[in-house]
């Protein structure tokens, strides 16, 4: 595959924290594989494109999470995005974008049932989450930096496994781990964008994404980067 | 005859900082004030005319604008650059007056409004900033719209082209809606007023629930940020009766020239998507300096960076620098524009030809930090 396609879910209403900016890393990164990728935006009003890649949720606040849901359940959209899966494409969830993959979540002092392709359910905690987070993936088998905003708190079911164990910060709340992960659904509370933070994250989406393994990239920048926010945090 | 007192011993503690820590006494005055006497700003406001200016971007430069304005009209007190939360409003407060002009920090700007009753509040804009303390644009516009609602003798004035500032002024008895003829808002997708997919046709927005920035009592030119808040500081100024005046806009857009090593630095405070959006805009020549630290006032988050477009730095020489030059150099790297990466402001400049001029964005703890070197 030469050709890849970035869906960038609602960036309007997912955009509040900065993850609009792991569309751009995916894209960048995957130059250097030599894969000619295209971010394509998802707007409120528009249908999810069938033949998406990779497809991409970012955190917002409680009535753009919700318009967003909305949005994901209607017409065909669930649907495409859940065939989407089923073919290997790789979905990336940060924050509010997690939190709608789940079962359940609560916004704006109310509970809603999510998308339910993640086995997670997340609820208000008492106090909000904010601050830098380290964890170490035992999924990539290495550590993963960001930067936590929340106030939900996150139970994973029997089919969901945990993304990082918490080495610094909070993450999902109250079980020591921050995200989890089903298959090719990556979901987590990092924000940073993560993949800028954590290059090796998105050089492993584009392998999950195109099913070939590609040699180690040479970005000595973004490895000096990547290395310094694990040693401070 | 207690708040005399506690005045007395806040002045006393202010002139130990001074003589002693040889800082400026404000902040430590204040909170000496507000610990013997907490009901202190309110006493102190009782019997002269308060006005308020809050936003997120702008609010140091109008007020003192705003203060400049109203000094035809009487004597002022006004906040202490940058000062905005209840202990540096308390210092201000401390100084006799007919007018007080005051700087209100977002987060302080509901309950300041119920201490000091004042009869105007200013508000600029909102845009998201500091989300590690704001959390989310939405709960600051609702603690604003709900102190709106309860205050019926205040006069609330603001920019209308920003939903959020709409939404507040709508709460309000009275208002002086301001627009100047629209403008794009990155945080305003949704509406605050009632949580639908807000309508936008180009610069301009009408929701269903009847939230419209066309429904303007003044409506004014087009123009930079700087400009607008000079507009609408004469706006408030008219309505206590200040003729208009000229309003160096310069001064209002937080940038202040000075020479080091040979080198003409152009500085500007750039601390969120927005004030860097309008920053960028304005940098000309093709030398650059970006200044990025993560301390409390500056955001201790900076994932923000990646939401601005960078395009216009595309071919210029830019160096980096700050305790998050690595997040500012990676961000524009991955834009396609390569920076040098200096250690400290020295190395940057040194970085520069002498006698080029640099434009310098700089967060808002390195801006105070070269202003005052």
């Amino acid at each position: 595959m030469s050709q890849l396609k970035i869906v960038r879910i609602h960036n309007e209403l997912l955009g509040t924290y900065g993850d609009q900016g792991n569309a751009e890393v995916l894209a960048f990164r995957a130059k250097f594989h030599g894969i000619t990728a295209t971010i394509f935006d998802v707007s409120y009003n528009d249908e999810l494109p069938t033949n998406g890649d990779i497809y991409l949720l970012g955190g917002a606040e409680d009535t753009a999470q919700l318009l967003s849901l909305e949005a994901l359940k209607r017409s065909n959209n669930l649907n495409t995005l859940e065939m989407a899966i089923e073919r290997g494409a790789v979905v990336l969830a940060i924050c509010a974008g997690f939190q709608i993959m789940g079962r359940s979540f609560w916004a704006n002092g109310v509970e809603v049932e999510g998308l339910g392709i993640l086995d997670v359910t997340s609820k208000p905690g008492s106090k909000r989450i904010v601050g830098d987070i380290k964890t170490t993936s035992t999924v990539l088998g290495f550590e993963l930096t960001g930067f936590e905003n929340h106030m939900g708190h996150t139970t994973l079911g029997p089919t969901a496994e945990p993304f990082g164990k918490v080495l610094k910060g909070t993450g999902n709340g109250d079980d020591k781990f921050d995200g989890a992960v089903s298959g090719n659904i990556f979901g987590s509370y990092m924000h940073g964008p993560i993949l800028a933070r954590n290059p090796e994250l998105a050089d492993l989406l584009l392998t999950r994404a195109t099913g070939r393994k590609y040699a180690q990239i040479t970005d000595p920048l973004a490895s000096k980067y990547a290395a310094w926010r694990r040693k401070v945090i | 005859m207690r708040l005399k007192l506690s005045i007395l011993i806040a002045k006393f503690a202010a002139l130990l900082s001074r003589k002693i820590l040889r800082k400026s006494g404000e902040t430590i005055a204040g909170w000496v004030l507000l610990k013997l006497s907490p009901r202190a700003i309110s006493e102190l406001s009782k019997g002269r005319t308060i006005i308020c200016v809050s936003g997120t971007n702008g609010k140091t430069s109008t007020t003192k604008a705003l203060a400049k304005i109203v000094s035809s009209l009487g004597s002022v007190t006004t906040s202490i650059s940058g000062s905005n939360l209840d202990r540096g409003i308390a210092a201000a407060l401390m100084a006799k007056s007919d007018f007080a002009v005051l700087e209100v920090d977002e987060l302080h700007l509901a309950n300041i409004i119920e201490e000091a009753k004042p009869k105007i509040v200013l508000l600029l804009n909102l845009t998201r900033d500091q989300l590690h303390r704001m959390h989310e644009v939405k709960r600051v516009a609702d603690r604003w719209a709900l102190s709106a609602k309860i205050s019926p003798k205040t006069i609330f004035v603001g920019d209308i082209d920003d939903p959020f500032v709409n939404l507040v002024l709508s709460s309000a008895s009275n208002s002086e809606k301001i627009s100047f003829g629209g403008r794009r808002h990155l945080d305003a997708a949704v509406c605050p007023a009632c949580g639908t997919y807000l309508k936008w046709v180009g610069n301009n927005y009408k929701c269903s629930c009847g939230l419209t920035n066309s429904g303007a009592n003044i409506i004014l030119q087009p123009g930079t940020a700087a400009y607008k808040n000079a507009a609408m500081a004469n706006v408030a100024g008219k309505i206590l009766g200040a003729s208009e005046s000229e309003i160096d806009e310069r001064a209002l857009e937080r940038s202040v020239d000075k020479v080091k090593n040979g080198v003409k630095l152009k500085l500007r405070l750039t601390k969120n998507p927005a004030s860097w959006s309008e920053a960028l805009n304005s940098v000309s020549g093709s030398s650059v300096l970006l200044i990025v630290n993560s301390r409390e006032v500056d955001g201790i988050d900076t994932s923000w960076l990646w939401d601005i477009s960078f395009d216009q730095l595309t071919g210029k020489q830019i160096v980096v620098s700050g305790e998050r030059a690595l997040d500012i150099a990676y961000r524009l790297h991955v834009a396609g524009i390569e920076a040098e990466i200096a250690t400290d402001f020295e190395a940057a400049i040194s970085k520069f030809p002498t006698d080029s001029a640099v434009h310098v964005l700089a967060a808002y703890t390195a801006f105070y930090e070269l202003v005052n070197s």
